[in-house]
């Protein structure tokens, strides 16, 4: 009982704009003293400074540094040039385009915010000036950002790792093959598309452009290279990775493309600092409200309560994916995974899930829900650049929602999808 | 769900950012910089004891510092839209109440921050001993006060504006 006044009162408290972060505090604070009195009060700022004390989620900030970083250097740009000379002569080029450029710029960035703002700020204009509708133009490159989130670096992924004591490098090898698949499909929909709605190509292939853009975008190609390839081969952890990619970043924006400014660079700190706070202090007061639920042994009841209903994994795995999917339309991903996942863990366990699978099939879901009003943060994102409204960007966007929930069924019931380089390199 | 929309501090608050704008860039940068060299100097076969401690040390202060200017930013993630299609009346008892849940919460922070202060008195960091361990606790108490101020000085701002916060 005392459980379900908890969950109201954080209800009750979000809806009138608390911050969730201190709504979840107020609530587990409130919660506590039900419980025991005074008695634990003290432990309060010490549970807090604990929760924001975890060295894997250092990765966060400094992804999201070096995201700025690059956004701020040029990078995006030559990205573009690179993929308009490679695939842009295709039917509905500059769609191909954007989908591609997207599943690159998701090997550095990590965000799928920061992706749909880095790239659509040029790529939406461009594809409205050649004839594509500005619904159509919101809704692929919304759709093809929301990929960010499960190819390597994620910060969903991140969250996931440390919520669930996965490993974040077998997470993101995970995301590998789901995010090529995702990939592939969205660029068979939007050519599906252009070529009904009779949307252009761009100009015709040449090598001699496809070699000058690779030339001005070899810098930026060798990122990914740095940031994954040291992590993947073990040479560096996550987030020391994630180090040496502000280090990269910050080096080939500020002494090989010349573009990175002061005033950008301290801009990209401070709202990348604000980001990370934001998504820090959610994780420091969960803490509180994590012990809490703990002490009530509420996801160990879930998991009993769920189980005696079925027992099947499949039904376990659908049963999650629906509500991922409903706490997705109404809550940011991190706040999702951070407060959802502790409590599903038990769950996925019993039901003998392999965590790395699981995080997959959540973030990918939290991913879907980016997609969707009324929560749709990517989604309104690139409304905004398009000056489109949500709900018809939301008609145009159906038919890519429909091609990322394929992909989430196929990583959720085919489960050697994610896990097959997993297990060929680290198991 | 969604952060309000953020807005560059101006007036009075204009001082309170800069400030903490300052602590969170040098905080963020001396993160970088801590975790780089802390792979350098692992790589060329003398691992810094105290880098990792320290590092998360480091992430605990941005997240109570950030999290102040997030506050004055109104960048924080919450659901503002109830509250902004209130009626002026309603508007503003909502608001009045969301600010005295907050600076309720964060002054028992704080003020149970000082306590922990004062228990942890006379130790020190274990990788560190020199680093008394008040220091590295600080940011509870400091960062709770931050916050009520940020929060405070934004929620004026707003009401002057007659703005739903």
């Amino acid at each position: 009982m005392t459980v379900l006044l908890v969950l109201l009162g954080l209800l009750a408290l979000a809806l009138v704009n608390v911050p969730i972060a201190v709504a979840l505090g107020i609530a587990s604070v409130a919660a506590m003293a039900a419980e025991t009195g005074l008695r634990d009060l003290p432990n309060i700022p010490l549970t807090l400074f604990d929760g924001a004390v975890k060295f894997s989620l250092i990765a966060v900030p400094l992804f999201i540094l070096a995201g700025s970083i690059m956004n701020a250097s040029g990078i995006s740009h030559r990205l573009i040039a690179l993929t308009t000379a490679l695939i842009g002569s295709v039917r509905g080029g500059l769609s191909m385009v954007t989908i591609g450029t997207s599943l690159f710029f998701a090997e550095i960035s990590g965000s799928a915010v920061a992706d749909v703002a880095a790239l659509g700020s040029v790529l939406i204009p461009s594809m409205k000036r050649a004839g594509y509708s500005k619904e159509f133009a919101a809704a692929v490159t919304s759709s093809a950002s929301t990929l960010a989130v499960i190819i390597p670096p994620s910060i969903p992924m991140i969250l996931y790792a440390v919520m669930a004591g996965a490993s974040v490098v077998e997470l993101f090898v995970a995301g590998i093959i789901p995010g090529l698949l995702g990939g592939l499909l969205l660029m068979a929909a939007a050519y599906r598309v252009a070529v009904k709605r009779g949307f252009p190509a761009e100009a015709a292939f040449q090598w001699s452009a496809v070699r000058r853009t690779f030339r001005d975008a070899i810098w930026a190609l060798l990122l990914p290279v740095i940031i994954l390839g040291g992590i993947f081969s073990g040479w560096v952890t996550a987030t020391e990775g994630a180090g040496l990619a502000v280090l990269a970043a910050a080096a080939i924006g500020g002494l090989v493309y010349r573009e990175l400014s002061w005033p950008a660079l301290r801009d990209a700190t401070v709202e990348g600092a604000i980001q990370t706070a934001v998504v820090m202090l959610l994780v420091s007061t969960s803490a509180l409200l994590g012990e809490y639920l703990t002490s009530m042994q509420v996801p160990q009841r879930f998991a009993e309560q769920l189980l005696a209903f079925t027992e099947s994994q499949w039904a376990v795995l659908a049963l999650l994916n629906l509500f991922f999917l409903l706490v997705g339309l109404f809550l940011h991903s991190a706040a999702a995974i951070i407060l959802v996942v502790p409590i599903v863990m038990p769950l996925v366990q019993q039901a003998g899930i392999d965590p790395i699978h699981f995080g997959l099939v959540v973030t990918l879901n939290l991913g879907i829900g980016q997609q969707t009003p009324p929560v749709a943060s990517v989604l309104l994102t690139a409304c905004s650049i398009a000056k489109a409204s949500i709900w018809s960007v939301s008609r145009a966007n159906a038919v890519f929602v429909g091609v990322l929930l394929i992909v989430l069924l196929v990583v959720t019931y085919l489960p050697s999808v994610p896990l097959s380089l997993v297990e060929l390199f680290y198991r | 769900m969604d952060a309000e929309t953020p807005s560059a501090p101006s007036g009075r608050s204009a001082f309170l950012g800069r400030v903490l704008e300052i602590a969170v860039m040098t905080i963020t940068v001396a993160l970088a910089v801590l975790v780089i060299v802390g792979v350098a100097s692992r790589k060329a076969g003398f691992s810094l004891v105290w880098y990792d401690e320290v590092a998360a040390i480091l992430l605990a202060w941005l997240t109570y510092y950030g999290a102040a200017l997030a506050a004055l930013r109104r960048a924080h993630l919450g659901f503002p839209n109830l509250v902004s299609r209130a009626p002026l009346p309603a508007r503003r008892a909502l608001v009045v109440f969301r600010e005295i849940a907050i600076v309720g919460f964060f002054a028992l922070t704080a003020w149970l921050g000082v306590g922990l202060m004062d228990a942890v008195g006379g130790t020190f960091l274990v990788s560190l001993p020199w680093l008394p361990a008040q220091v590295v606790y600080s940011a509870i108490p400091v960062g709770a006060t931050l916050f009520i101020v940020a929060e405070l000085t934004a929620a004026i701002e707003d009401w002057k504006g007659n703005a739903a916060p």
